[in-house]
């Protein structure tokens, strides 16, 4: 499980700054139900804290080598950030709680649930999608295997599955059939292509990944 | 016209051929129906009850209406409201306290509203404002609490008085009779519980008009033009004629739950036609397994008999089930007992409707039920009998019939005894039965953990059918464009079409440019009963021949030769009379400006239907902790003429993995106290991942003698009651229940003792 959950240090912004930020973290907005009235609280708040939204703010992502800039509220996650508000549609919103594992991304190369993250807290990371491993006309030899192999059916999950066992060969270009199996872990096929999975990820252990 | 053939033989089909759209799928470039962004885009999300059964007493949509980005807002009674008609007004054009208040919720999730907002936040927040007041009414969520009550005030949509439906019953032969003759009588109880399809692309669509005569929707359905069609009429029924074109390029998973455009669809058509923006809406997860269909259970107490020689000559089982608020039952009595033939049998079963979701068509539809009610008494009676459960298998087999052996040899009633008897030959080589088998409860050890293995049996229909159109059209620079309006489930259809046609043009797939879900396109028929390749391999074959033909006689008369005389072959084109040859691209350049265009439709003689199956599952338990370890499975299947190997190899593997599912993880929770699902989720609704896989041997049994038969749902069939019965044969005790959790293996485990 580990390789999917959110990189260790510091995020950009302290969850702390964050609910104090969306009204969230203070008593007196349970009693504000309208997003004007948390408009009004967030205005009140203003001079004393550091914070972000609840209106739309600047977000700059560096996603597959690109600068791309929207304004989204603070409480958009990295998923929703990439899928609504930039067109980057490769990650899937399956779950939406970090257990599936269809909306795995590389941040600065770890596998990462795009669902769990703010986006905001993703500023200033290398952002990895699956789109980035056909580019050019050139596949990567990861979703190269997938698609030799079968090893797709509906293929919802498949971007997700093929981010991560990216993530695990680069981390470890020598890495063992168990020890992919390992990384793969954290996601799920309703289909059921895990055989066929097998069958990729075994080729590609035979290379040396 | 000669008779369309399948060829002799075959360069391309029943090879391993990748699909078309593997690498876009695998790098997220594929767009399903979720990952479309139109301009302007309106997020809608809906509002949902969250009682099992209650009333609409007030419903005030003033604040949601003002709130920040909120466009619009319908509701389902208004949807649902047709009475307007009458005035000239869609429902929608009502107020609510004329078509929602007083409507009536029947479980956990039942829709109320949808509401479209500039942003998917807005709409979340605007939800939060509707204020609804609801009476809270009686509700029923336990199969055995209705049964108790069997008379009891009905709680669920519907005039019935009770909410345990007569689900039908049959009788053959002398049951009583033959138990009082069994020289073995075994009684035993048997169940599975409610699951959900769980696609991984919740239900949903984007809706776009383009004009207030023409709406295109991009929907998540496995049905394309059936789906067009739905929208279309409910439209109608509010007064409004258009045309609707549905689009479905690629799909995140159906297994039977998506044939329609459902609520959302009806409330997504309406909010894009009333904010005039377009607007998308997509279940979240929770909805998913709440509102958008689930297997129902089914539960038998069975009497098995016969002779101690293993003929089994007496079945009883009464049984019921539950498709929620739904009315289809779990069981079918038409095929219990399942696959073999018995003499004496009595069937019954009740349909026990309670507070949540409805059930809808999953996967083989209860097969997987009646199955492993019959495989697991199959099992019980033949370690009754102290014989090996395979040979009983072998002699309780239908036998061929002799009537269909002499008039249509390649059907299945006349092949049915001969496909089982093969398969379970293969199944029991390529899992060592033989060496592995030992009686219940006696065999290796490993420390607290036994070792078991287990079979059954499965089969299905998967036939072809009419009303499918593809359309082959060859251009002058030699390109192929094959169309039809079918859908591909991740079932591979795509390629499969890209096979037929590239096998009949002597051409490889990959040159092929393939275009399916559109409605537009032509006719097609739901993916449903895996009738989709024995549907539309036949009309690929007869388009790519009529389109082969066309193109001779066009290009035959500019080259001074008789179409008559022209031989395709892979690549080139041969003309007999003067042994000239062309390549592909020469002769199509003949065409000029002209384009050639072949049409074709499923015909008889090219498909089939009735398939076997044989499973064979190994494991390990552990008597400590009732943790159940698979080791292996070997899935035997046939499905006529093998297409695509390699899709073929994966479907049979995936729908093995469903069983696993089935058998190991999968329960739909519903708390008695609340009426609410308790797991709607990934976390505590289990789906196995990577880890908890075993080896899956799968051999296709290839009968291309038998024409094309569908293979998508036949694999998931009996994997579960093989994984019982090894589980038995582990224990010496009998798991009655799935999913087989540490709990319930010990909780038999301790009932022996």
């Amino acid at each position: 499980m580990s390789e999917t959950h959110p990189p260790p240090g510091k995020p950009g912004i302290s969850r702390r700054q964050f609910l104090t930020g969306t009204g969230l973290g203070a008593a007196a907005t349970t009693l504000l139900q309208t997003s004007e009235a948390r408009t009004q609280a967030s205005k009140v708040q203003a001079p004393k804290t550091v914070g972000f939204g609840p209106n739309a703010v600047a977000c700059e992502l560096v996603v597959n080598g690109a600068r791309i800039s929207v304004q989204i509220e603070p409480r958009v996650t990295l998923l929703d950030c990439l899928r609504h508000y930039m067109d980057i549609t490769g990650p899937k919103r399956v779950c939406d709680r970090g257990t599936c594992g269809a909306c795995t991304v590389l941040l600065d190369g770890r596998p990462i649930y795009a669902c769990t993250m703010l986006a905001l807290e993703a500023q200033g990371k290398k952002i990895e999608t699956p789109e980035s491993l056909y580019q050019d006309g050139q596949l990567h030899r990861v979703p190269a295997a997938f698609a030799q192999y079968d090893a797709q059916q509906c293929g919802f999950c498949t971007p997700g599955f093929v981010m991560a066992m990216k993530g695990c060969f680069d981390r470890n270009p020598n890495a063992t059939p168990d020890e992919v199996e390992q990384c793969l872990a954290g996601n799920i096929c309703r289909c059921g292509t895990y055989q066929q999975m097998r069958d990729a990820l075994r080729s590609l252990c035979k290379k040396g990944g | 016209m000669a008779e369309i053939k399948w060829p002799e033989k075959r360069r391309l089909i029943g090879t391993k051929v990748p699909r078309l759209d593997g690498p876009d799928k695998a790098t997220g470039r594929a767009r399903y129906s979720q990952d479309i962004n139109r301009p302007g885009m309106l997020h809608a999300l809906i509002l949902r009850s969250p009682y099992a059964h209650c009333r609409i007493k007030s419903l005030d949509l003033s604040q949601a209406q003002k709130a920040p980005g909120v466009r619009a807002i319908v509701t389902v009674g208004q949807v649902n409201y047709t009475a307007g008609r009458k005035e000239g007004k869609p429902g929608w054009e009502f107020p609510v306290s004329v078509t929602d208040v007083g409507r009536e919720l029947f479980y956990h999730g039942d829709e109320i509203l949808a509401i479209a907002a500039d942003t998917e936040e807005h709409a979340r927040d605007a939800l939060r404002l509707v204020k609804i007041e609801y009476e809270q009414l009686p509700f029923i969520v336990k199969e055995e609490t209705a049964l108790q009550k069997r008379l009891g005030p009905s709680t669920v949509p519907g005039k019935d008085a009770s909410n345990v439906l007569a689900g039908g019953s049959r009788t053959e032969g002398d049951p009583d009779g033959a138990k009082k003759a069994a020289e073995v009588l075994v009684k035993g109880t048997y169940g599975v519980p409610v699951i959900t399809h769980c696609c991984l692309e919740t239900h949903g669509l984007v809706a776009e008009w383009e004009s207030p005569k023409s709406l295109t929707i991009w929907c998540t359905t496995q049905a394309v033009p059936g789906t067009a069609g739905q929208l279309q009429g409910f439209l109608a029924g509010h007064g409004i004629t258009c045309s609707v074109r549905c689009i479905t390029h690629h799909m995140g998973g159906g297994y039977g739950s998506k044939f329609g455009p459902d609520i959302q669809g009806q409330l997504a058509a309406v909010l894009a036609l009333v904010a005039k923006a377009p607007v998308k809406l997509f279940l979240d997860r929770d909805e998913e397994h709440l509102a958008a269909g689930n297997r129902p259970s089914a539960t038998a107490t069975v009497t098995i008999g016969g002779s101690r020689n293993g003929t089994i000559s007496v079945f009883e089982a009464a049984s019921y089930g539950t498709p929620g608020v739904g009315r289809a039952a779990g069981v079918n009595i038409g095929i219990l007992p399942y696959v073999y033939e018995v003499r004496n049998v009595r069937i019954s079963t009740d349909i026990v409707r309670l507070n949540h979701g409805a059930a809808r068509a999953m996967r083989a539809p209860a097969h997987p039920q009646n199955c492993f009610i019959t495989e697991c008494a199959v099992d019980d009676f033949a370690n009754a009998a102290g014989l090996d459960p395979m040979e009983v298998r072998l002699k309780n087999l239908p036998q061929n019939d002799p009537a269909a052996v002499t008039k249509i040899p390649t059907s299945f009633p006349a092949l049915r005894n001969t496909i089982y008897t093969d398969e379970i030959r293969i199944a029991a080589e390529l899992s060592q039965w033989k060496k592995k088998w030992h009686p219940p409860g006696k065999g290796p050890t490993k420390g607290p953990w036994k070792h078991g293995i287990g079979m059954a049996l499965h089969t299905w229909g998967g036939a072809g059918r009419a009303d499918n159109d593809v359309f082959v059209t060859i251009s002058s620079d030699g390109s192929v464009l094959v169309q039809c309006s079918t859908q591909d489930l991740g079932t591979g259809e795509r390629t499969v079409l890209a096979i037929v046609v590239a096998e009949a043009l002597g051409l490889d797939p990959k040159d092929l440019t393939v275009v399916i879900g559109e409605s537009q396109i032509g006719r097609s028929t739901g993916s449903g009963g895996s009738t989709t390749a024995p549907g539309t391999a036949p009309a690929a074959l007869v388009a790519a021949i009529n389109a082969r033909d066309e193109l001779f006689r066009k290009v035959a008369p500019k080259l001074g030769l008789k179409p008559d005389d022209l031989v395709l072959e892979p690549n080139k084109i041969t003309d007999k009379a003067s042994g000239k040859t062309f390549t592909w691209r020469q002769f199509c350049a003949r065409l000029g400006v002209d384009t050639v265009r072949g049409q074709g439709n499923w015909i008889p003689g090219l498909s089939n239907l009735g398939v076997g199956g044989v499973q064979v599952a190994e494991v390990w338990v552990d008597t400590e902790t009732g943790v159940v370890r698979l080791d292996k499975i070997v899935a035997v299947q046939d499905c006529g003429m093998v297409i695509n190997k390699l899709a073929c190899e994966s479907q049979v593997a995936g729908g093995v993995i469903m069983g696993i599912n089935l058998a190991m993880f999968e329960e739909m929770i519903v708390d008695e106290q609340t009426g609410r699902m308790v797991n709607p989720d990934f976390e505590f609704y289990k789906l196995g991942g990577m880890l908890d896989m075993p080896e899956i041997i799968v051999h296709m049994h290839d009968m291309p003698e038998r024409g094309v038969i569908g293979i998508g749902e036949p694999p998931t069939i009996s994997t579960a009651a093989a994984i019982g019965n090894a589980i038995c044969n582990a224990l010496g005790v009998r798991v009655p229940r799935t999913p087989f959790s540490p709990d319930r293996v010990l909780a038999a485990l301790h009932a022996r003792k």
